[in-house]
């Protein structure tokens, strides 16, 4: 559609030069670091320099504020706009080079540069990836590299699915709004850590409590009513459908196109754990993930309110006719999904950074991951939200292009639809 | 603001190249969604499916453009049999997620570095439409009013009597009875007179607008194929083919009770509906003489429907007339908040808050106006203008 595509390459454009602006308030944006990613590779004996695209970057100066973050462009290039020469610290996020490629000796991930360095206005600061650095690791190592990625995913997908499982297990609704809820964690996350400055170890418990919030007032103001008048579950869908069209272009307008980092814990040096690269926030959010979900899975099995909310899934009018108050059980579950959703789009926040479509982005996996753990139930969820974020990064290791990684998910959609509809853990009877 | 400037892109959105490739997606979607009950929500796949179709064959396959046509539906076809051999015997539900994942990943791999040899990468392809424009008979740099009070010789009264057909159609479908008998006078009159003030509309509609030689040869082709289209599905669903497919958006077991394979009948459904659809991705392909991986996203699917939605499911009418209106309505926001924008020196505000601060955010708040549209249209008005609430009560458990 290229009314909207030209509508959002200039929103990208202008939000950029806003943001720009929103930087240097000074306004004397003449002064600029220009960051270069190249890779250098020997084609027939010649050393050629070919632009890396799509890594990050960023710079802070001296006090800690960010100057400007993001990625490089098609040339490899990004330049961050600065309020006049000073001491600044850029950063190169390694992870986010292309898979086997690693940076020279001589061009470090972290640099400083002095007030002196600025001989002319602008700034131009090079790193290099080369072949001959291109860290040879066995194929174990990579496998082990790839699993601990992938598992890392499928926490987050696993988190972000649950909600969606269980409002589809105890109302029916298949809500492609859900993508959105991730969305809204991650936007919130960045509204507080990054515009207001608040730690986000002490935002992330807002978020998660607004998330759930969002949830509620989705229920409430939607597809509560809906269900109470009795409309149908295609057509409630496709007012899903609509909402996430309302939300990602609301989050758009707000917020701009451009997919940007959270401030804490963005700059850190990894770890390694045998032949495994992880940052210690990587890490720590891969046990936080664990952590939750295990409280969940718990929470469904033993509580009181868990075994509710399957008694509503499996028959609603049975669990309202033993006493349940099913409507008061969808609400929580909308709660709890909400929130849930939130918390996984500040860990994906994290990891890749935030923009209006980090959680559409989601969607089709934790999709292909309820499905393959059977719609509707809580435990398919996690189990199969984690068994497809670790598929499609391992996928990676056995010749599927990272940009194809979705494919795989595709795959193992349509084979479980093929083979067992009902998913691991569904009931044979909710299919036909 | 300038009044005359929103009124004129307005009306001329509604007989627009946009209006024209969604009506013929739409039609393909309405023969899913509205007559079916098949929630496709790959149409871009299908779209894409054309659009590639055409482009591979006239820059890579080096053989006949009219080769292109063919091997886009035979692509379509196979597209339909992948979305629809997993799902088709499932819930509603499942086709919604297996068919939006499909055209996601088509998308995916049309634009991936892995198969740009093959499909361009996300460059995609470009300058492939010589031999569709050489078919032209308008000279392609001319300019022609639409305007029947400005062309010259019999065009004039061909053009009239067009509009008053289209306008008695338009008419007809108004009162709802499209397809019924009008057998006393009042009823006659009726129509005919809504025919009349319908064709005024189109008069008045048709005054100022004026397209190049090269766009009317592509509204041309496009609205000649709309019309094919809807024929044809018209009398597709009148016949015993047709009845089974609605039987079976209704209550699919009691089909199946009748001996009829619903199984098959849904495929076909699917493949026809994507197979029109083809049509809507070649006419927006060659209109540009590229193709473009990203045109073919999902919000491209999610927009038909609503347009098909506004018109009114499982209605002719509502699949030609909701493109039309879903475009005259993106352009009236678009010009008149664009207008609006100027007109405050840049940025819009109300009660002291900032509305809209850069022209950029005109588009997104028009696509939020179009999610808006579809969550108020399926919860107030689920028939669109043109439907029958009975035929939209759709129902997946």
């Amino acid at each position: 559609m290229t009314l909207r595509t030209r509508h959002v390459v200039a929103a990208v454009l202008l939000f950029c030069a806003l943001a720009g602006s929103l930087w240097s308030p000074a306004r004397a944006a003449d002064t600029t670091i220009k960051i270069q990613v190249k890779d250098q590779v020997q084609v027939d004996g010649k050393s050629k320099k070919i632009p890396v695209a799509g890594v990050s970057v960023s710079v802070v100066d001296a006090s800690g504020a960010e100057m400007g973050a993001g990625v490089t462009d098609d040339k490899g290039i990004f330049v961050v706009a600065l309020p006049g020469p000073g001491d600044y610290t850029i950063t190169l996020d390694e992870s986010t080079l292309p898979t086997g490629t690693a940076l020279t000796a001589q061009t470090p991930a972290v640099r400083q540069v002095k007030a002196d360095d600025f001989i002319t206005a602008n700034l131009t600061i090079n790193y290099f990836t080369g072949e001959a650095n291109r860290t040879t690791k066995s194929f174990i190592d990579k496998l082990a590299q790839r699993t601990t990625d992938g598992a890392r995913l499928g926490l987050i997908i696993a988190m972000c699915s649950v909600g969606l499982s269980l409002i589809f297990g105890t109302t029916g609704l298949t809500n492609f709004a859900h993508g959105e809820m991730v969305t809204f964690g991650g936007l919130v996350a960045f509204l507080f850590n990054v515009s207001w400055g608040v730690p986000l170890w002490i935002a992330a418990p807002v978020v998660i409590v607004l998330g759930g919030l969002f949830g509620l007032v989705l229920d409430a103001g939607i597809f509560g009513p809906l269900r109470r008048r009795g409309i149908g579950l295609v057509s409630q869908l496709v007012v899903s459908v609509g909402l996430s069209i309302l939300l990602k272009n609301f989050f758009l307008y707000r917020f701009g196109g451009r997919v940007r980092p959270l401030k804490d814990y963005s700059l850190q040096t990894s770890w390694k754990i045998g032949p495994v690269d992880i940052t210690p926030r990587d890490f720590t959010t891969a046990v936080l993930s664990l952590v939750v979900l295990v409280a969940v899975a718990l929470a469904i099995q033993r509580s009181r309110l868990g075994k509710a909310t399957r008694a509503v899934s499996d028959n609603p009018d049975l669990a309202s006719s033993t006493g349940i108050d099913s409507q008061q059980i969808i609400r929580i579950v909308w709660f709890i999904g909400g929130a849930l959703a939130a918390l996984g789009g500040i860990f994906r926040g994290l990891d890749e950074g935030v923009g209006p479509d980090m959680g559409a982005d989601l969607l089709f996996l934790m999709f292909a991951g309820i499905t393959l753990g059977g719609l509707g139930s809580a435990f398919g969820a996690l189990i199969g939200g984690f068994i497809v974020g670790l598929f499609v990064e391992v996928c990676t290791l056995f010749g599927v292009p990272t940009e194809l990684k979705k494919v795989p998910a595709l795959v193992v959609l349509v084979l479980v639809l093929l083979v067992r509809p009902q998913g691991i853990l569904g009931r044979r009877e909710r299919v036909g | 603001m300038n009044w005359s400037n929103i009124f004129e892109a307005t009306l001329s959105a509604f007989f627009g190249v946009n209006a024209m490739y969604y009506a013929i997606a739409a039609i393909g979607l309405n023969v899913q969604f509205g007559y079916t009950g098949l929630l496709n929500f790959g149409q871009a796949g299908f779209m894409a499916c054309g659009a590639y179709g055409l482009g591979m064959t006239a820059h890579y396959f080096q053989i006949s453009f009219w080769w292109g046509i063919a091997i886009g539906i035979g692509y379509a076809v196979v597209l339909g049999l992948i979305m629809g051999v997993p799902t088709l015997r499932l819930r509603a539900d499942y086709l919604a997620i297996v068919t939006i994942a499909v055209a996601e990943v088509i998308r995916l791999i049309v634009r991936s570095v892995r198969f740009k040899v093959y499909v361009g990468g996300s460059d995609g392809i470009n300058e492939f439409s010589a031999s569709y424009r050489r078919l032209s008979p308008y000279v392609e740099s001319g300019r022609y009013p639409l305007s029947p009070f400005k062309a010259e010789g019999a065009v004039p009264y061909v053009m009239l009597a067009a509009m008053l057909a289209i306008g008695l159609v338009l008419g007809a479908a108004t009162w709802n009875k499209l397809g019924k008998r009008f057998p006393s006078v009042p009823q006659r009159a009726g129509v005919g007179l809504t025919g009349v003030v319908w064709m005024l509309v189109l008069i008045a509609a048709s005054l100022r607008v004026e397209y190049t030689g090269y766009s009317l040869w592509t509204v041309t082709v496009g609205w000649t194929l709309v019309a094919i289209f809807s024929v044809f599905v018209w009398l597709l669903m009148r016949s015993p083919w047709g009845r089974v497919l609605k039987a079976i958006r209704e209550d699919e077991d009691a089909v199946r009770s009748l001996g009829k394979n619903v199984y098959s009948y849904k495929m076909q459904a699917l493949i026809l509906g994507g197979v029109i659809a083809t049509f809507a991705g070649m006419m927006f392909s060659v209109e540009r003489g590229s193709v473009q991986p990203d045109n073919y996203s999902r919000d491209l699917t999610f927009y038909v429907l609503t347009a098909l939605v506004l018109g009114g499911a499982a209605k002719i009418s509502g699949s030609i007339v909701g493109p039309m209106l879903f475009w005259g309505i993106l352009a009236f926001a678009d010009v008149f908040l664009n207008e609006l924008v100027k007109s405050n020196g840049g940025s819009v505000e109300v009660f002291g808050i900032q509305l809209i601060g850069n022209i950029s955010q005109v588009g997104q708040i028009q696509l939020m106006l179009v999610g808006l549209l579809l969550i108020l249209l399926m919860v107030f008005r689920p028939q669109g203008l043109f439907g029958n609430r009975k035929e939209m009560a759709l129902d997946g458990r």
